[in-house]
């Protein structure tokens, strides 16, 4: 039986139908934790993004209309829900940010053992939070700017803009990788 | 140093596992009922549409038999109208000529 396409299954979702919802979560909620994970580098807030993104999901769906693909769609619900949450806990003050930190050794935090990688992660994290976004959505989702934009809600121009300060401040600071390679 | 910078950060966020039981827990909290949809009654128009209005050949006969004999029924109850006072229209004259009866210690009418 061939697969039907996000459109498709959307399109019954916004019927009501739950069945197509959830080959729809199957799908997409994988994608939704890892991009969240990136970038609020927390498992646990990443899984209620990820959670919210999708009952955002199926309350929208009637009035969805499939002018964008489903998953750049689903990609800005879960950029802007991080970049919300983002700015609640930085609102809030670093010792709150710390309190709801998942504790649990998960996958990601086991492949961090490297110390490349856990100064690769801290250099990443240590940017401004759009910066990050569309550092992940360029090199982790294979984004274009176009659809950068499109998710940021934002121009090219601006995407660019975003990348190119982003990289001068991981050029800096992961410096000392390139001159050991 | 740039092309450096893109093949490392492609790598090392490509890279990033997924945990399976991270999307187990989102789905399993989704499993649970699901809130009501917002803006639902815009389906409306498209199921008024898809009704199919047709009505199928059985049921026309259906109807058109009810309809036959509704009518045979109709002209087999002609005769109770001959002119014979109906049964309720003197009881409702009875009435009216109890409620209007002199008053027996007087004599006077309302």
């Amino acid at each position: 039986m061939q697969e039907q396409s996000d459109e498709a299954l959307m399109a019954r979702v916004a019927a009501g139908d739950e069945a197509a919802f959830r080959i729809l979560a199957r799908r997409h909620v994988p994608r939704a934790i890892a991009l969240a994970r990136r970038v609020l580098r927390n498992s646990a807030e990443a899984e209620d993004v990820a959670q919210d993104a999708m009952l955002r999901v199926w309350t929208n769906a009637p009035r969805w209309r499939p002018i964008a693909s489903f998953r750049t769609w689903l990609t800005r619900i879960v950029v802007n829900l991080c970049i919300d949450r983002q700015r609640r806990v930085s609102w809030l003050g670093i010792e709150a940010a710390g309190d709801v930190a998942d504790p649990a050794p998960d996958a990601a935090a086991r492949r961090e053992t490297s110390d490349t990688a856990r100064l690769i992660d801290e250099a990443i994290a240590e940017l401004p939070v759009r910066q990050r976004t569309a550092i992940v959505l360029t090199y982790r989702e294979g984004m274009s700017n176009a659809q950068t934009a499109e998710v940021l809600e934002s121009s090219v121009a601006a995407v660019e803009t975003l990348l190119v300060r982003a990289k001068q401040t991981l050029r800096a600071k992961l410096g000392p990788l390139f001159d050991k390679s | 140093m740039t092309d450096k910078l893109d093949a490392l950060l492609k790598n090392h966020l490509a890279a990033g596992a997924d945990d399976p039981g991270s999307a187990q827990r989102v789905l399993t909290a989704l499993a649970a009922p699901l809130p009501r949809q917002r803006g639902a009654w815009r389906r409306l128009p498209g199921a008024l549409l898809d009704w199919q209005f047709a009505p199928a050949w059985p049921r026309v006969a259906v109807l058109a038999a009810c309809a036959g004999i509704g009518f045979v029924v109709g002209l087999g109850s002609m005769d109770y109208f001959d002119g014979t006072p109906s049964p309720f229209a003197s009881a409702a004259a009875s009435d009216v000529t109890a409620l209007f009866e002199p008053e027996p210690v007087t004599g006077a009418r309302p």
